[in-house]
This record gives structure tokens, C-alpha cells and sequence, in this order.
């Protein structure tokens, strides 16, 4: 039996066999994708006039500061009953780098005296009275650690409004004497129109939408380094007698690609002085790394 | 006094006689050893890094930058041989920085360092090449090594024309840090008031790969 198809025969209609409850039901389903466009597109628009209005975004392209970030939970848990923890504090965020670690002494002294040892007492010590001032404080190490120069750098790069403060002991020197240093980069290295401006001497403005380059990360920030190494000197002149007044300019490794004012301070020296006496400086460097950072950048406690 | 107690004390005598005698001998052997110490030192220097002269030595008042004091460095003023050819005349001036300090206290490079090229580029770049001992015998601080790297970069500046920036390496290769603290991965400035260093364009001009001199030692 063989099948022939007449061309020219009428095609027969497509009719459903549901008839005109096919054209509800597409109506229906029509409404429904039509209003669900419309609520994802007005959802759309109200969380763009939110990120607009929002002000970490427009803080972030003025170059404004940007609320605090998120940071170490307190050591002492609060205990039951007690009133509501404050606030985050606002303010900048100190990061003390105690420096060397691990397998790196540092300088070393008589009695296996190692600068990696003294160094994390002193920002032990420094670091509570920081935070009895109101300062949020980190570390770049609390153990016998050694992270990398780009480990440090990146711990504190990952926070805005951060000041860094790196501690060291030195071999030479006069025995009771502190320096403060600041970052001496070459001046091939320095392009005029990088510099910050003397509006932003005090607190420079992170640059929002460019590169920039990871070794010289430091290089806007110089100016506002320089400022603060010479607060700190001054008041270390006046904590250890013999100590110059005004700070150096130095190549440390640890400050080139910080994005924020960035210190060195030594203390004089593990070859002269106790662990005792080392270690017993402490309290006054803490004090000065107060008042200098507070002659920058009052604590959230000041500003209150 | 009973007869023992007479050649006990007669041989505690002769005992404490022959005790004055060798002490002497010993205090002089002892003076003899560190003289042979000091000469065995200048020994290792002459081999490993022999005195320059060459034919246009001329004997001038150099200012040799060394410790002056415990936190800072100062010229000191010393007649030396210096070579008109700048790469020559900038080796002898760290040989002298190196061997020849007044005083074990002024020292600011370590004395088993050894300098192993040096070589000046057209765009006034000198690149100074030390063994490894610059490094691992420098006293670990950012004062140390401050003070050790800026008595290389006085010294040169004050006695070389035309160099305009200074870039360390330790045998061959670009270090970190000196001893743990100071940056060695960029230049140091030297006679920053003779302007910016020029780009490499303008090196270019006069031949980029040009090096001044020969370089010297390992190299």
C-alpha cells in the first residue's frame, strides 16, 4: 500500500484539542512572565539607586576613608550579663610589624639575646596600651613566626586608613637611643606627579580606580611617612635621652609597598643594653607611638 | 723551722721564679701570634684583592667616608693613588674603604669583603658587585647597614665625577636586604644635585650597552 499526498489539497488547521482553555492559560502564563520581568527590573533599579546613594561607594571614589573593617575579635570574651559591646571604633588601623622571626634572629646580642625575641615583647606591650587608648591594633606576628616582607605588606595592605609601624633592635648605635625611619626611595624611582599633595600630607588619599605598582606601593605615601617618623622622633627625643630629633630617611625593605604612612624605629642596641633594659622600653616607645599617631590621626576615643 | 718546711718554701721559690720567667715568653708569643693574625688578614687581602695602580695613578687627598661615631659616618681625609679612569679610581677607593680604616671602630664594611667588579654605565649608573661576606658578616640593623651602604655611596660621590646613582649586588646577583633590614632591590642617589637621571632614551643616544672601563676581579 503506497501513501500519496495531494499538494493541493487544504492543509488542516492546528486546533488544541483544549480549544480556548489553551488561550487562557497562555494569557495567564503570559501576565505572570510579564509581571515577574517587571519586579525583577524594579528590584534592579532600587539596588542600583542603593549602591549609589550608598556612602562607602561614594567615600571609595572621593578616596575617603572607609569604615572600619573587619577585626580581631577582642581577647577577653565579655562575660554574660554584661551591657552591650560598643561600637566598632573608627580612627586608623595600627599594624605593628615586630620584625624578623622564625629562623631570622635579627640582630643578636651577648646571652643569646635575639631581636626577633625583643622585639615581640616590646609590640606586645605596645600594643596594649594602643588599644587601652582607643586604637585598633594588629600584628603582623604574635609567635616565633616569620612571614615574608609581601605577607606583611599584604596584611596591612588589606585594610584602608592604615598606619604601620615596624620595630626593630639594632646591632650598633648608642646604647638607649631610639630612630625613627621613613622610606628613602630613589629619586629615578619617584614620578613629581605621584607625590601627595600638601592637602593630603596628613591622610593621603588611596588612589580608587588605578594600578599601582607593588614595589613602590609606599611612593604616594612618602610625605605622610616622612610627617610622621618626625612626630614619633620628637617625642622619642624626649623618652630616650640622646635620641636625634628629627627622623632618617632609610631604604627598609619592610615599608616600600605599604599603602598607608609607614615607620621603622630602632632601638639602640642588642649589643649595649639587657633584655631587661630592651624590653623595659616598651611603655615610653608605646606613649610616643601614641602621641605621634594622635598628632596625625586622633584615636575614635579623641575624636568622641 | 723544721728541714721540710724549708725546701717546700725553697721550691715554691724556684716555682714562682720560673711562673715570672714564662709569663714573659708567654705575653711575647702571644703578641707574636696576633702580629702573624694581622699578617695572615693582609695576606688574604693582597690575594683576594690586590692593590690597583695603574698609569695614570696620581696620589691625591681623597675623603674616605668611615664610622664617626656610634650613629653616623664623617670624611677623613687620605692620601691615596686615584686612577683618572673612573671605574678604576671608584675600586680603589672601596678597596681603600675596606682595608684601610684608622680603627677597628670606625669599620663600616666587614673585613673579609671583597669587592668583585665594578662597572659605571652611560647613564652614570655604578654597579658595585661584593662577595658574599659584605652580606652575611654585615651586623644585622637598620643603622649598620644604613651606615655601610651611604660610607660606599659618600665616598664615591666625593671623589668620582659624574656618578649618579649606585646599585649593590652580592656576588653577582640583586639581594632583598643587605642584612635582613636595608632595601637592595632599587639605586641608591648619589650627587642628586646633578639633576634626575637620565631615561633610557638618552642612554640609548650614547649607546646603551657602553660600559665604562673594564670590569675587574670575578666578573
Amino acid at each position: 500500500m503506497r501513501l500519496q499526498v495531494d499538494p493541493k489539497a487544504p492543509r488542516p488547521a492546528l486546533v488544541s484539542p483544549l480549544g480556548g482553555a489553551h488561550r487562557i492559560i497562555s494569557a495567564i502564563l503570559c501576565a505572570v512572565r510579564n509581571s515577574v520581568f517587571s519586579i525583577t527590573l524594579l528590584l534592579f533599579l532600587a539596588q542600583a539607586v542603593f549602591v549609589l546613594a550608598a556612602p562607602t561607594v561614594q567615600s571609595f571614589q572621593e578616596g575617603q576613608p572607609q569604615p572600619p573593617p573587619p577585626q580581631e575579635q577582642p581577647s577577653v570574651p565579655a562575660p554574660p550579663g554584661a551591657p552591650a559591646p560598643a561600637p566598632p571604633p573608627a580612627g586608623p588601623l595600627i599594624v605593628l610589624d615586630p620584625a624578623h622571626g622564625g629562623t631570622d634572629s635579627g640582630a643578636r646580642g651577648e646571652g643569646g639575646l635575639a631581636e626577633k625575641d625583643i622585639v615581640l615583647q616590646i609590640a606586645r606591650t605596645v600594643r596594649a596600651q594602643l588599644e587601652r587608648q582607643g586604637y585598633r591594633v594588629l600584628m603582623t606576628r604574635s609567635d616565633d613566626s616569620n612571614p615574608s616582607y609581601d605577607d606583611r605588606t599584604a596584611l596591612a595592605n588589606a585594610h584602608r586608613d592604615v598606619i604601620f609601624i615596624s620595630l626593630h633592635v639594632a646591632s650598633t648605635g648608642v646604647p638607649g637611643t631610639v630612630r625613627a625611619y621613613y622610606e628613602q626611595m630613589s629619586s629615578a624611582a619617584i614620578e613629581p606627579s605621584a607625590t601627595t599633595t600638601p592637602r593630603s600630607r596628613s591622610f593621603p588619599r588611596r588612589p580608587s580606580n588605578t594600578l599601582i605598582v607593588w614595589e613602590q606601593a609606599q611612593r604616594p605615601y612618602l610625605e605622610a611617612s616622612h610627617h610622621l617618623a618626625d612626630l614619633i622622633q620628637l617625642q622619642l627625643a624626649q623618652s630616650f635621652s640622646a635620641s636625634p630629633v628629627t627622623s632618617t630617611a632609610a631604604a627598609v625593605r619592610t615599608l616600600r609597598s605599604i599603602m598607608g604612612p609607614a615607620v621603622a624605629i630602632e632601638i639602640s642596641s642588642i649589643s649595649g643594653s639587657s633584655r631587661d633594659v630592651l624590653t623595659g622600653s616598651g611603655g615610653p616607645l608605646s606613649a610616643a607611638i601614641a602621641r605621634g599617631i594622635s598628632a596625625l590621626r586622633p584615636s575614635s576615643a579623641e575624636v568622641k | 723551722m723544721p728541714r721540710g718546711m724549708k725546701i717546700i718554701l725553697a721550691i715554691l721559690a724556684v716555682a714562682v721564679v720560673v711562673g715570672l720567667v714564662s709569663l714573659g715568653t708567654l705575653q711575647r708569643r702571644v703578641q707574636r701570634l696576633r702580629q702573624s693574625q694581622t699578617a695572615e688578614e693582609q695576606a688574604r687581602h693582597a690575594v683576594l684583592a690586590p692593590p690597583i695602580s695603574t698609569p695614570s695613578d696620581v696620589s691625591v687627598k681623597a675623603q674616605i667616608f668611615w664610622s664617626g661615631g656610634a650613629d653616623k659616618i664623617a670624611p677623613v681625609p687620605l692620601n691615596l693613588p686615584l686612577s683618572a679612569d673612573p671605574v678604576q679610581r671608584s675600586r680603589q677607593l672601596i678597596q681603600a674603604l675596606i682595608a684601610n680604616p684608622p680603627s677597628d671602630a670606625q669599620r663600616t664594611l666587614p673585613a673579609d669583603t671583597t669587592l668583585l667588579a665594578f662597572y659605571i654605565l652611560p647613564d652614570g649608573t655604578a654597579i658595585a658587585d661584593f662577595s658574599d661576606a659584605f652580606s652575611s658578616e654585615m651586623p644585622s640593623g637598620i643603622l649598620s647597614e644604613e651606615m655601610a651602604v651611604n660610607s660606599i655611596a659618600r665616598t664615591l660621590e666625593s671623589n668620582v665625577d659624574g656618578l649618579r646613582r649606585l646599585k649593590i649586588l652580592i656576588k653577582g646577583q640583586e639581594v632583598d636586604t643587605l642584612a635582613g633590614n636595608v632595601d637592595l632591590t632599587g639605586f641608591f642617589d648619589l650627587n642628586s644635585n646633578l639633576g634626575v637621571v637620565p631615561t633610557a632614551p638618552n642612554a640609548s643616544k650614547k649607546g646603551s650597552q657602553e660600559v665604562f672601563g673594564d670590569a675587574c676581579g670575578v666578573h
